[in-house]
């Protein structure tokens, strides 16, 4: 396979996701907040911008976080690269660059999902609430993973999309946990967040059912962390993407079990043994802050070593 | 889908008060019927309600919008994707014809290839005089490097793209331009074609339309036979990049061949053998369907501003390992003064008299010619020698006084860069138009698609019916306003 058609699913994996990932934030966000006292309300559109890590970008276009400054930046800009429209747009691109490389189906199915993103206006989902659009687009990145399992080989390129998606999502939940109990639990807010919060970020992830049938429990920060660190099974819980993210790497690189071949490979592979066997309680005595810092450097890591070991290797 | 019947009388509401406008009409004889040949579809559009027919027309745009089915226009300045207009009334040929356009156009790539195999090996037409050395060393894309190279089994035109025109003076096939470069198009006759059997599959059980859906595996055979090395060979096909006017085609063709799809970022060559970059390291590359241009294939060898091609690859290609098709160098057979000559070059070449004539052409790099046309320019088609696609062409019969002004002072400080044709009245084909939702005649092309092994020619049945969707005009590009249809040659008529 040509390390650009890797480079290119790999990377549509990850913005697929990334687009995902924006759409549930901005969703749930806006419903659940409208309850808020005003105060709170505002803080928390901080805090999603915060998230999305373009802060940066953001200020020199906004003086302050409102529903409609962030709706408009997160879902629609031209110039936040992040977008969810220059997501979409971005994977489009890509695909378009391999379309001889996937199915026919798969290339329709972004292409027809690029059409529909670039239909809706930016004003009148601003002016409504971006409801109607974030679901397209989650619905649309659902489709997209099941168009792509079920029309591609599952080979190595189908290994590149998934390790990109898992990558996207490990980081990406690693960044929520972080921002929200730096937000929720580290006074910025004059008393204790209700269990409303801690909902809409369990809602965010998709994770607020699973959180009540595992735990039956109200609310509580500790468990929220617990589910979206170290839970085996919940396809949005770190450890679930790191494990996956590990599998690819390891049917890309063909290494023996137990075995590793590249860095990215045993980065993953160590990353996720101490997910499996690490409590929740190690986790925080560790610090949480720290631990998911430390994590998300890890993450950077294994991404720059995918690209040095099959996309931009030295030639001579 | 199949259209619903209606009750119509003699002509559906979509043909009332078509007019052929006095000229040869695909579809229609001179006194108004269909010719017997078009009666099986002329039935079938009879029976359609103009809103029937819509719907089939917009099916058709959202299927190609969704497939992507798009080419790039550079004029707006902003390269933006467009739908390349698709009409869906078919222009229909009967077999008799095909086979005689067969014919002419295999004696002509043949001997195309034969002139190009000459011009950089023994030049004996120009040692002859048949043909003026200094207008063919003069051409634009003349290849000295090519000098003396042999190329895989002495096949320069691997794929060629011929324009035919039917003059509506005499009903009879011209050719109007060889394109032996990297013509384009023949993507859009396989999507064409899978479109039309989806919206008229009765039509198509009531006469058998020739099939061309092997063009893929024609080819790819045809790649795989110029291959240094014989055992699984690896082909790949080399686009300039997804920017490209073309570049769904370039994706097209690879996924159908089942060959690899490369940028020039994904080769190296190293040691003058070339190889491509992949997750695994580096592999060997037997045979390159480029349709990069010669002038941007080669930074070392020829435009070191290029980015969109290969260092080395020139030298790799004259060390034998690596094939390459089209050759490099075969521009100077497309040359459009060159084209003139083609008739005499088959005449020397083969001993055989052209089956397919050529139109009339003024050569300006002749001082008698220049001065006709200098004095003509109002009523004559000038065109640069070396452009393709419609650019650099003046209608002159359609063009401001400025314009024509401008072009005289061009044509004389430079003649050896233009021709100029009389005006050929195209025939006219029935065709949709969007805004009135009714049949309108419209001028069309025909571009048949060549492949050649070294043996023989090889050409799908039909080809590209281009047609200028504006009225009246003659220009049939899709960079200048044209569509296309689908195109059929009838078995046994």
């Amino acid at each position: 396979m040509l390390s650009r058609i890797a480079e290119s699913l790999f990377w549509m994996g990850r913005y697929m996701e990334r687009a995902e990932d924006t759409a549930r934030l901005l969703d749930v966000h806006f419903h659940t907040q409208l309850e808020q006292s005003q105060q709170t309300y505002l803080l928390r559109w901080d805090s999603i911008v915060n998230i999305s890590g373009e802060q940066d970008r953001f200020f020199e276009c906004y003086t302050e976080a409102t529903p409609h400054s962030v709706v408009e930046f997160l879902a629609f800009r031209d110039d936040n690269p992040n977008s969810i429209v220059n997501c979409v747009t971005r994977v489009r691109e890509n695909a378009r660059t391999i379309r001889e490389r996937i199915s026919r189906e798969l290339w329709e199915d972004i292409n027809s999902f690029y059409h529909r993103v670039r239909a809706f206006s930016p004003r009148a989902e601003i002016a409504t609430g971006p409801h109607r659009f974030c679901t397209e687009v989650k619905f649309s990145c659902h489709q997209f993973r099941g168009v792509a399992d079920d029309t591609l080989s599952h080979d190595e390129g189908w290994h590149f999309l998934r390790a990109g998606r898992a990558l996207e999502r490990a980081e990406k939940t690693a960044r929520i946990v972080d921002v929200e109990y730096h937000t929720l639990l580290e006074g910025k807010t004059e008393r204790r967040p209700d269990s409303h919060q801690w909902m809409a970020v369990l809602k965010s992830v998709a994770a607020y059912e699973v959180y009540r049938r595992e735990f039956h429990s109200s609310i509580d920060p500790q468990r929220v962390a617990e589910l979206l660190v170290l839970h085996p099974r919940h396809p949005r819980s770190i450890r679930f993407n790191i494990g996956e993210l590990h599998t690819s790497l390891q049917a890309i690189s063909r290494a023996s079990p137990g075995t590793y071949a590249t860095e990215a490979e045993r980065l993953a592979g160590r990353l996720h043994e101490t997910l499996r066997y690490d409590r929740i309680q190690d986790v925080y005595e560790r610090g949480l802050h720290d631990f998911l810092r430390s994590l998300q450097q890890t993450c950077r890591g294994i991404g720059e070593h995918i690209a040095r070991t099959y996309f931009y290797y030295a030639v001579a | 889908m199949e259209p619903h019947a209606t009750t119509a009388g003699e002509r559906s509401t979509l043909l009332a008060d078509y007019d052929a406008g006095g000229f040869y009409d695909e579809m229609f004889a001179p006194g108004g019927d269909p010719r017997p040949h078009c009666e099986p579809f002329y039935d079938e559009l009879a029976r359609m309600t103009p809103a029937h027919f819509e719907e089939c027309r917009r099916l058709a745009d959202l299927a190609f919008l969704l497939q992507g089915i798009t080419f790039t226009v550079y004029s707006d300045g902003l390269g933006s994707e467009r739908l390349f207009p698709f009409d869906l009334v078919p222009r229909i040929l009967l077999r008799s014809e095909w086979d005689r356009i067969e014919r002419g156009l295999s004696q002509r790539v043949i001997a195309l290839n034969h002139f190009l195999q000459d011009i950089y090996g023994a030049q004996r037409i120009l040692k002859d005089r048949t043909i003026p050395r200094s207008l063919v060393q003069s051409c634009r894309h003349y290849r000295r490097e090519m000098t003396g190279v042999a190329v895989p089994r002495g096949i320069y035109t691997h794929v060629a793209g011929i324009d035919l025109v039917r003059d509506s003076a005499s009903g009879e096939f011209l050719v109007l331009e060889d394109n032996v470069r990297t013509p384009s198009g023949v993507s859009y006759v396989l999507e064409n074609r899978l479109v039309m059997t989806r919206m008229f599959p009765r039509a198509f059980q009531r006469q058998e339309v020739l099939p061309i859906h092997h063009y893929p595996a024609e080819l790819f055979q045809v790649l795989r036979g110029i291959s240094p090395r014989t055992a699984d060979p690896v082909i790949v096909t080399l686009t300039p990049g997804v920017h490209n006017s073309a570049y769904f085609e370039h994706t097209f063709l690879a996924q159908q061949m089942g060959v690899e799809l490369v940028e020039s970022r994904d080769l190296v060559v190293d040691g003058d053998v070339v190889y491509m970059k992949t997750i695994r390291g580096l592999t060997k590359v037997d045979v390159v369907y480029r349709r990069v241009d010669d002038e941007f294939i080669d930074p070392v060898a020829f435009r070191p501003d290029s980015l969109l091609g290969v260092p080395g690859l020139l030298a790799a290609y004259r060390a034998g390992n690596v094939a390459l098709a089209n050759a490099i160098g075969t521009g100077v057979a497309d040359d459009k003064a060159i084209y003139a000559y083609v008739p005499e070059i088959i005449r020397y070449y083969l001993g055989e008299e052209p089956v397919l004539r050529n139109v009339e052409t003024y050569i300006c790099a002749r001082p008698p010619d220049l001065s006709y046309v200098l004095e003509h320019t109002e009523s004559l088609v000038v065109k640069e020698v070396g452009e393709s696609g419609g650019y650099g062409m003046l209608m002159g019969p359609w063009a401001s006084k400025t314009a024509i002004e401008e072009f005289r002072t061009r044509l004389k400080a430079d003649p050896r860069n233009y021709i100029a044709q009389p005006v050929i009245q195209l025939s006219r084909a029935p065709s949709y138009d969007v805004a009135t939702k009714r049949m309108v005649g419209r001028h069309v092309d025909l571009r048949p698609y060549c492949l050649f092994d070294g043996d023989r020619v090889t050409i799908i049945p039909g080809g590209l019916t281009r047609v200028a969707l504006k009225a009246d005009s003659l220009v049939v590009n899709s960079s200048q306003g044209g569509g296309s249809k689908d195109t059929w040659v009838l078995r046994g008529h």
